[in-house]
Parts: structure tokens; C-alpha cells; sequence
């Protein structure tokens, strides 16, 4: 922390981008004593203009970059790319794909919360919480790795279905780490929810009070955190999300603990999924055939899709050529940052990790 | 199957020529031998994300694939402790001045690791307006890790090959 400048009580300091909690990010935050007056964010670190440069590329070479803004839930994100793709190319994915998809999201999203879960260890200190998470996660990325053949960057997803079929063997696979996994999550509640220390550092911290979630337009688990049950996959069902049966957990307290729970009861809820989706598979082909050069037809397509973080939504617009003409990402944690200077005024310094991490921003996605 | 009297000569091999090389160098120059043995088993890394390789660098740190084992230590401590800068993907413009100043704050000796193709070349993102192609051209760099992500192995690869850089490295008076 580098102090900027003083005026009278209040000091104003640079918190970041190096600090020893998550990077790439940078919060000007005045103080008065540990009270914490006012945030001014600074995003930007991580501008690498992926927007533009998917006017250099073709619908498929988009992919890969595409799903680098946020590398944990790389499929979740690239969800929303590739059905607005598909509508401008003209393809229509074959149910086994369809399922395969949603098999695969919701492997990200479990991927990505248990990161998350791991990290908030760190942010207040429980260093047990972030050896076990991490552990179990890689049950997970084995999972997925063996769908789609790396540890996180897949390129699963293309315009028309996915890349392959999943392995033989991965049922059997996937219900006994579920089966293990279930018993674990309970050890968590046991060991982190109803852990003294995190108690004290959530409860009650942030509290992001429900019209404020709303107008301030976040999205995904932390409006269910503050009451409101939301969720793309339920309100706008998209791919087969409609043919399956599952819960949203809400929550009414929107502090920082019922953000972690949100995000625990979500990780079940897609176990759920993935095994209605195993069973209700048929055999088929996995993707569309597609030959010679893609091109969109001329036109926009818009898709809006349920990530880790929240609703993820793109807009492509084609003039007809190879490339698209422009596409527009609207992101759910740039909506995260701006609820983060919210909810940080008026709090102590010492909470700020637990709100900044709480809130699951995630940088690197919000500068895109 | 290798037939476990061939891999205890193995292992006895290994370890012959390990304990020459410690006692050739100890006996050659024990100062330095010494002084980089010190330095080579608890390297501090700052904690500088610049991108999303990021979480490969906290899956290696994970129970998994442990980097403590190799003497690499968690990446909590202060910047004026450390010795090890491992750049973790893409540098922007924005955040180019701020990783020279993170290097410059650090103390003498430091090392550099370069992680995934972005802070190589650019990577992916080679051809953006917003990326600088490769951090050799704004701080020296020791060890360059490929992949994007680089996998945690590879990544332990890395640090075991910066540590027999710093094995044969000389120590300044
Ligand atoms: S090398 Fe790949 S994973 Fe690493 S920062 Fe660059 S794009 Fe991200």
C-alpha cells in the first residue's frame, strides 16, 4: 500500500496491484482511521482487447483467446459466444451435444467455485480451507480434463457442438467422485461454515442490501445471495437447461457469509445437474458437419448464458464475411466491481479482502 | 518393469554422483557452494498476478502438486523479502511501469521466471494493441516456462531448472 495524499483526517492509499492477496486489480481507497470513506477503483491491468481482436479472427480461431478471460469457468463463458455463433453461422448443435455442454459447465462452475472457496481461505487466514478445496478440485479437472483433454483451457465448446465425444467409463467416474464429493461438502460445513474465525470475518460483513443488488444491476450468486432468485439457466432457459430439474439457492442476508453459501449449495445443485444430464444422453453424433469457409450471415446475434459469476452475455454483429464485424461482451464481474466500491464504504480496512473476495470479482474478465 | 536390484544401483549411481558434486564443489569453492546452497531452497516468490496463469501457479501451490517440496515457498510474504519474480501471464501497457517498479523494489540477488506464452512473447495475444510481446524486454529473465497455461509440472520443471541456474551462479563480493 502506497499512501497517495493526506488531507486532514483522511488518507488516501493505493491498495495494489501488488498485494498479498489475489492481483491484477487496484482500489484507491480514502480512509478515516479504519474506516474506509471512499473507493475509487482502477481496473485496466488486464486490457488485452479481446473485443477487438475477435474482428481479426474467424469464428472458430475466436475461441481459444475467448475463453481465456476467466481460464476456471472457460466453458461457462464461452457458452454464450458460441450459441450466438451458431445463430449467425447457421448450425443447430445435436442433443447428445447439447448435454455434453451442460455436462461441461457445470464441471466449470464447480471448478471455478471451489477455486473461489479456496482463495476466501486465504483472504482470512484459514490455510486449512485452502489445502482441501484445492485438493478436491482436482478430482474435478480430472473430470474435465478427460472430456476435453487439458486442466483448464479446453476450446470444448465450437460453433455446432462440441469438439468429441465424452470417454467410455466417464459415468462410473464422475458418480463416485460425486458420491465422494457429497460427503465432503458436509465436512465443510463443518469445518469452515461453522468455523468460529470465519463467523466473525463474514457474518454480517458487506451486507448488499436486496433493491441495492438489483439496481446496481449485479448478477448470478451474489444477487441469490441478497434474496433475489435470478438465474439465466431458470429464467431464459437456454441449450437443454429446460429438460432438467434443479433448485436455486437463495439466500436473504447478502453478507459475505451467505455469498460463500450460496456458491456451496450451488456446487451441489450442479452434481445434480450433471447426472440428470448423464443419464438423460442418447447415443448420437456430437457435433454438425461443417465444410469449407464459415461465414456468419449478415445480421446480430445476441446469447445469454448463466457463468460461475453471473449472467454472461454477448453480442456479435456480422457483416456477412468470416470475421465478425463486432462483438460486444458484457461481463458479470465488471458489474461485481462496481458493487464492490458500494458495499466497501463505511467498512473497516481489515474486511476488505473478505468483500473484495466475497464478491468473486474477478479481474481479468472485467477488463476483458 | 525395472527389477528393484537395478534401481537401488540406479538410485546408488545417482547419489554418488550427487555426493561428488558436493563434495568436488565444497572442496573447489566452499564459499560459493555454500551461499547458493542457501539461496537455492527457499526462494520467496512475490505475489505479482499479471494474468490468468494465475491459477495454475495456485494449483501448483495446492496439495497436489506442492511446489514447497521444491523449495519454493508460498507467495505471502513482502515484496522486500523476496527473491523470485514469477511473472504469471500477459503484461499490459498499464501494467508494465508497475512491474519494473516491483522488480526494482525487490533486493539483490533476484531471479526472474517468465510463465505462459503471454509474458514470453505475447501468446495469444500476440497481435493486441494493449500487451507488451514478452517481459525480456522490460526486466532480465532467467527461466522461460512454456504453455498457456503452462501445467504445474511444467512449472516445477522451471523452478528446478532456475535452482541449477543458481546452483552454478557466482557469488558477487
Ligand atoms: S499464457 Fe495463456 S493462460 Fe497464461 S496469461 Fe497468457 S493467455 Fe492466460
Amino acid at each position: 500500500m502506497e499512501v497517495v495524499e493526506r488531507q486532514g483526517d483522511y488518507l488516501t492509499m493505493s491498495v495494489g496491484p501488488q498485494h498479498p492477496g489475489s492481483g491484477h486489480m487496484r482500489l484507491i481507497v480514502t480512509v478515516d482511521g479504519d474506516i474506509i470513506v471512499k473507493v475509487k477503483p482502477d481496473p485496466g491491468y488486464v486490457h488485452r482487447g479481446a473485443e477487438k481482436m475477435c474482428e481479426v479472427r474467424t469464428y472458430i480461431q475466436n475461441i481459444p483467446h475467448l475463453e481465456r478471460p476467466v481460464i476456471i469457468d472457460s466453458c461457462g463463458i464461452l457458452f454464450a459466444y458460441v450459441l450466438a455463433a451458431e445463430e449467425l453461422i447457421g448450425v443447430q448443435p445435436p442433443p447428445r451435444a447439447q448435454y455434453i455442454r451442460i455436462i461441461m459447465a457445470e464441471l466449470n462452475r464447480i471448478i471455478s467455485h471451489m477455486y473461489w472457496l479456496s482463495i476466501y481461505g486465504i483472504f482470512m487466514g484459514h490455510s486449512t480451507m485452502f489445502m482441501w478445496p484445492m485438493g478436491d478440485r482436482e478430482l474435478f479437472i480430472d473430470l474435465a480434463a478427460s472430456i476435453g483433454g487439458t486442466r483448464v483451457t479446453f476450446s470444448y465448446f465450437i460453433p455446432g457442438g462440441v469438439r468429441n465425444d465424452i470417454p467410455p467409463g466417464f459415468k462410473e467416474k464422475a458418480l463416485k467422485t460425486f458420491d465422494y464429493f457429497v460427503k465432503r461438502l458436509k465436512e465443510y460445513e463443518k469445518i469452515y461454515f461453522n468455523n468460529p474465525l470465519v463467523l466473525k470475518r463474514t457474518q454480517g460483513v458487506g451486507v448488499f442490501k436486496r433493491e441495492d443488488a438489483i439496481s446496481l444491476g449485479v448478477t448470478g450468486p451474489n444477487l441469490r445471495a441478497s434474496g433475489v432468485a435470478s438465474d439465466t439457466r431458470k429464467d431464459e432457459p437456454y441449450s437443454m437447461y429446460d429438460t432438467i430439474d434443479f433448485d436455486i439457492p437463495t439466500y436473504r442476508e447478502g453478507d459475505s457469509y451467505s455469498r460463500a453459501w450460496v456458491r456451496l449449495e450451488e456446487m451441489r445443485e450442479s452434481m445434480k445437474i450433471i447426472r440428470q444430464a448423464i443419464d438423460k444422453m442418447e447415443a448420437g453424433p456430437v457435433k454438425q458437419p461443417m465444410r469449407g469457409q464459415i461465414k456468419g450471415k449478415v445480421g446480430e446475434a445476441f446469447a445469454r448464458t448463466e457463468a460461475a459469476r453471473g449472467t454472461m452475455f454477448y453480442h456479435i454483429v456480422s457483416d456477412g464475411g468470416k470475421f465478425p464485424y463486432r462483438v460486444k461482451i458484457s461481463v458479470p464481474s465488471f458489474r461485481n466491481l462496481i458493487a464492490m466500491s458500494h458495499l466497501l464504504e463505511g467498512n473497516r480496512l481489515a474486511d476488505m479482502p473478505v468483500i473484495y473476495w466475497g464478491l468473486d470479482y474477478w479481474p481479468v474478465e472485467a477488463d476483458r | 518393469m525395472v527389477s528393484s536390484g537395478s534401481a537401488i544401483s540406479v538410485f546408488a549411481g545417482k547419489v554418488n554422483d550427487l555426493l561428488g558434486t558436493i563434495v568436488e564443489q565444497s572442496v573447489k569453492e566452499p564459499i560459493r557452494y555454500i551461499v547458493n546452497w542457501g539461496r537455492l531452497y527457499a526462494l520467496w516468490p512475490v505475489h505479482l498476478e499479471t494474468a490468468c496463469c494465475s491459477v495454475e501457479f495456485g494449483a501448483a501451490s495446492g496439495p497436489r502438486f506442492d511446489l514447497e517440496r521444491f523449495g519454493m515457498l508460498e507467495a505471502f510474504g513482502s515484496l522486500r523479502q523476496c527473491d523470485l519474480l514469477v511473472v504469471q501471464g500477459t503484461v499490459t501497457r498499464k501494467m508494465a511501469p508497475r512491474l519494473q517498479w516491483v522488480y526494482e523494489q525487490m533486493p539483490e540477488p533476484k531471479w526472474v521466471i517468465a510463465m505462459g506464452a503471454c509474458a514470453i512473447s505475447g501468446g495469444l495475444y500476440i497481435d493486441s494493441y494493449n500487451v507488451i510481446q514478452g517481459i525480456d524486454k522490460i526486466i532480465p529473465t532467467d527461466v522461460f516456462i512454456p504453455g498457456c497455461p503452462p501445467r504445474p509440472e511444467t512449472l516445477i520443471q522451471g523452478i528446478i531448472e532456475l535452482q541449477n541456474k543458481i546452483r552454478r551462479s557466482r557469488v558477487r563480493s
